[in-house]
């Protein structure tokens, strides 16, 4: 009797019941959608990020400071200090492996540009490199995809270009070089022709040097399977108390709190991960790139979390303020069964089915609809699927049911303290 | 005249009957309203306050010498700070390098204001403190590596001056500074201490300038200086200028996407709850109706109502969204929103425009029923 009394209000109020699932339906996905979104926000704004270049900078020990300090890159009384080219693979093995994005090795010299006297810095690289990696995988970085804010005219190198160069515009502008041209350049007694293939402007340093593929620069300064640093770009984790403290000293924690460190994507971890797989290395965070990341990141997931409440506050207010309507509307219904001798208890169960299977139905479809919203938002913002993170399905469920009871159960309450003869004649 | 009183009367006496229903309508209108005014005063201040959070990557904008110089005039860098306007600037730091020693080891040290570098590169990693004053200075990690130094040591810098006799003073190490990048090589101390070791004043190598403004603003900034002011060269920094362009428009296109759904699925919510709230009324319409009362003054009456609370309920969602926006922005940035004053108009015509729609179609589809049949129930 209870089911088909239940099955005949549905048959009956097809027109509301929809109404009320619709926007239950709406109210879930916006959840869904929301919360889905919010918890991804995270890692996309990491990845855009990445545009503002490297956050960690990996040097041979010992050998950081002398060219900066002096202007001597190479010559007597400096000791060579190198890494490997053979070892930078590794840097896909460590434990935060997935979260090393690109990474740059670059090998410089310094180089006369013939018929000119001046020297000009001379930068080896990967420009857009395949790597096979130990593990099996392989991997494609190189500059092209780090420097993401170089205006080049002509165009990019490929790795495969060992007889082409590109001028930083500054020493283009002051040896009059073009796209197209052939340069000579010297380095002690060996000497290369190359062409310029393009010309850039980095709004930095760089524009008073010329880069080259690695194997030419590595050929020109005699350092055959050497680089001198690498610029590597990692998705980390913004800095707390612990990272800052690792950073001073890693032994100074505790096992445990080490071990929390370790296996957290702090810069600094990644930083001491590196330095443990590649020989004489030392890994430095840039802190310019490193700590604004952690600053905006940090801010863009506190403003969505607070649209995301908002946006939940907004539709569980408007939720349960329809089911308030329509359950108010059912008085003379309920008045009625009051009259024929229904207790209280029973015609509340009923109400409460009735509306828990509507708001069951509104909340499955919403919340499929919410993740092609989420979708919708992460493709044409950030080009790429959000993830869909399974805790969200308890979390809106329990959102959704909350909702309906708080907007079912007290007007119920109101409508059975009434006398079922005032409400019959209406009022 | 009469006409209208009885009017008023009507829509204002059906809404003060039905309290509890009216308030929830209008409870669903202000919610609506509140969204809609929060989350767009929320869009329009994300580029400014993201824009200032990006400034923490440091100096967007560097002047250097131009020309020929091998260094910049004070009085012309004056100049060209002019062209930047005052309300922009988050720091502007002049640089000075030159080369000194200590223990006979050439060291760089670079002569500036630090309560500016402060403000142009907050993300230098100081320990110990910031120098109070003259006579400190702060390390970078490398040159503490070098010379074993920590913070309230104090060490003799020497050197050569511009007249080319020598000299010697003593400094205190206030703090050590961290960056990952070349800093670390130098030794900073306050510029008029490098100025009186060294003897005369005015000149510069470098000054950096954090700007608060788009790309399209520095360009106008540097092209402005770079016509204006002969000595100067300005350089955008782009690294800095360019990322930050790509990812505030991902950021706001993310707030705009965001507030387009949450303000589509609000509306309808708005509207279903509207719709509730008048198809209960039914039995009035018909009654209304067997009274003799044309569909048009039905229709007028509820249109009014639909008005009224729209315009309340918007009133109340413009001054609750507000609030809110505000909590958003001193929570997430610490500083208080700015307020749009066209945002009120817009959300009043909004929340009027979807009320009267979500109560137009129910009482439409109730007029065009038999009276009777409404009267007698379904």
């Amino acid at each position: 009797m209870f089911w088909r009394m239940v099955k005949g209000a549905f048959l009956r109020q097809k027109g509301k019941m929809l109404m009320i699932a619709f926007t239950i339906a709406l109210g879930a996905s916006l959840a869904a959608a929301m919360l889905n979104v919010m918890l991804d926000v995270g890692d996309k704004v990491n990845q855009e990020l990445k545009t503002y270049g490297a956050n960690i900078n990996v040097l041979p020990k010992g050998a950081s400071l002398l060219d900066d300090l002096y202007g001597v890159g190479e010559g007597s009384g400096v000791s060579d200090q190198y890494l490997k080219e053979s070892e930078l693979g590794n840097m896909k093995t460590i434990f935060w492996a997935h979260n090393i994005v690109d990474f740059t090795p670059y090998l410089n010299a310094k180089v006369k540009l013939a018929a000119q006297d001046s020297e000009v810095k001379l930068v080896g690289t990967w420009f857009s490199h395949h790597l096979d990696l130990p593990t099996g995988e392989s991997l494609d970085t190189g500059m092209e995809s780090m420097k993401s804010w170089w205006d080049v005219s002509g165009q990019w190198l490929a790795d495969q270009d060992e007889n082409s160069a590109m001028v930083g515009s500054l020493v283009a502008g002051r040896n009059n070089i073009q796209v197209g041209d052939t340069i000579t350049l010297e380095s002690g007694e060996r000497t290369k022709k190359l062409t310029v293939k393009g010309i850039f402007n980095a709004g930095s340093d760089e524009d008073e040097q010329i880069y080259v593929p690695l194997p030419t620069a590595q050929e020109l300064a005699d350092r055959a399977g050497l680089v001198s640093s690498v610029e590597v770009s990692a998705l980390t984790t913004p800095d707390n108390e612990l990272a800052r403290r690792a950073a001073q000293n890693p032994n100074s924690l505790s096992i445990k709190e080490q071990e929390t460190w370790y296996c957290t994507a702090y810069v600094s971890s990644i930083c001491y991960q590196i330095e443990e797989v590649i020989t004489d290395a030392v890994a430095k965070p840039i802190r310019q790139v490193a700590e604004s990341e952690g600053a905006i990141l940090e801010k863009t997931q506190l403003l969505m979390l607070l649209i995301t409440i908002l946006s939940l506050v907004g539709s569980a207010l408007g939720i349960s303020n329809l089911v308030t309507a329509s359950v108010m509307e059912r008085s003379r219904e309920i008045g009625l069964l009051k009259a024929v001798g229904a207790r209280n208890s029973p015609i509340t169960w009923l109400v409460l089915t009735e509306i828990l299977i509507t708001a069951v139905v509104g909340g499955v479809v919403g919340y499929f609809a919410g993740l092609g919203f989420a979708q919708i938002i992460g493709h044409s913002v950030f080009g790429s699927a959000i993830d869909i993170k399974p805790m969200v399905i308890p979390l809106v469920a329990v959102l959704v049911a909350l909702v309906t009871l708080a907007g079912s159960i007290p007007s119920i309450r109101l409508l059975l303290s009434l006398r079922p003869a005032e409400v019959l004649h209406g009022r | 005249m009469k006409r209208q009183t009885m009017y008023f009367r009507m829509i204002t006496s059906s809404l003060i009957r039905r309290r509890s229903r009216m308030l929830v309508a209008l409870l669903a209108v202000a919610i609506g309203a509140t969204i809609l005014s929060g989350l767009v005063t929320i869009y329009y201040d994300i580029p400014r306050q993201m824009g200032e959070e990006f400034r923490s990557y440091g100096a967007n904008l560097i002047f250097v010498p131009g020309g020929g110089d091998s260094a910049l005039n004070a009085d012309e860098v004056k100049k060209a700070t002019g062209f930047i306007p005052a309300e922009d600037i988050v720091g502007i730091a002049p640089y000075r390098y030159e080369t000194v020693k200590i223990n006979e080891q050439p060291f760089m040290a670079a002569g500036t204001d630090l309560n500016e570098v402060k403000k142009t590169s907050p993300y230098w990693f100081v320990s110990g403190q910031w120098p109070a004053g003259s006579g400190s200075v702060l390390i970078g990690q490398e040159v503490v590596e070098r010379i074993r130094l920590s913070p309230g040591d104090t060490f003799t810098l020497s050197g050569t001056d511009i007249g080319g006799k020598s000299f010697s003073h003593d400094f205190t190490v206030s703090g050590i500074v961290q960056t990952g990048g070349t800093e670390e090589a130098f030794i900073f101390m306050p510029l008029s201490d490098l100025e009186g070791l060294m003897g005369n004043s005015g000149v510069l190598d470098v000054v950096e300038c954090s700007i608060s403004a788009t790309q399209q603003v520095l360009n106008d900034i540097a092209g402005q200086v770079g016509e204006n002011v002969d000595d100067v060269t300005p350089r955008l920094v782009k690294r800095v200028t360019q990322s930050e362009g790509t990812v505030l428009t991902k950021l706001q296109a993310l707030v705009y996407l965001v507030t387009v759904v949450v303000l589509l699925l609000t509306m309808i919510c708005v509207a279903t709850t509207m719709m509730a709230v008048v198809a209960e009324r039914r039995r009035e319409i018909g009654l209304k109706k067997a009274l003799g009362a044309a569909n048009k003054s039905i229709i007028k009456e509820f249109l009014g109502e639909g008005l009224l609370l729209g315009g309340l309920g918007g009133l109340l969602g413009v001054a609750l969204g507000f609030a809110f926006a505000q909590t958003v922005s001193i929570n997430v940035f610490a500083r208080s929103i700015s307020f749009q004053p066209l945002l009120i108009p817009a959300t009043l015509i909004v929340s009027v425009a979807i009320t009267g729609l979500a109560c137009l179609l129910p009482v439409r589809s109730a007029t065009d029923v038999d009276p009777a049949i409404v009267l007698r129930g379904e």
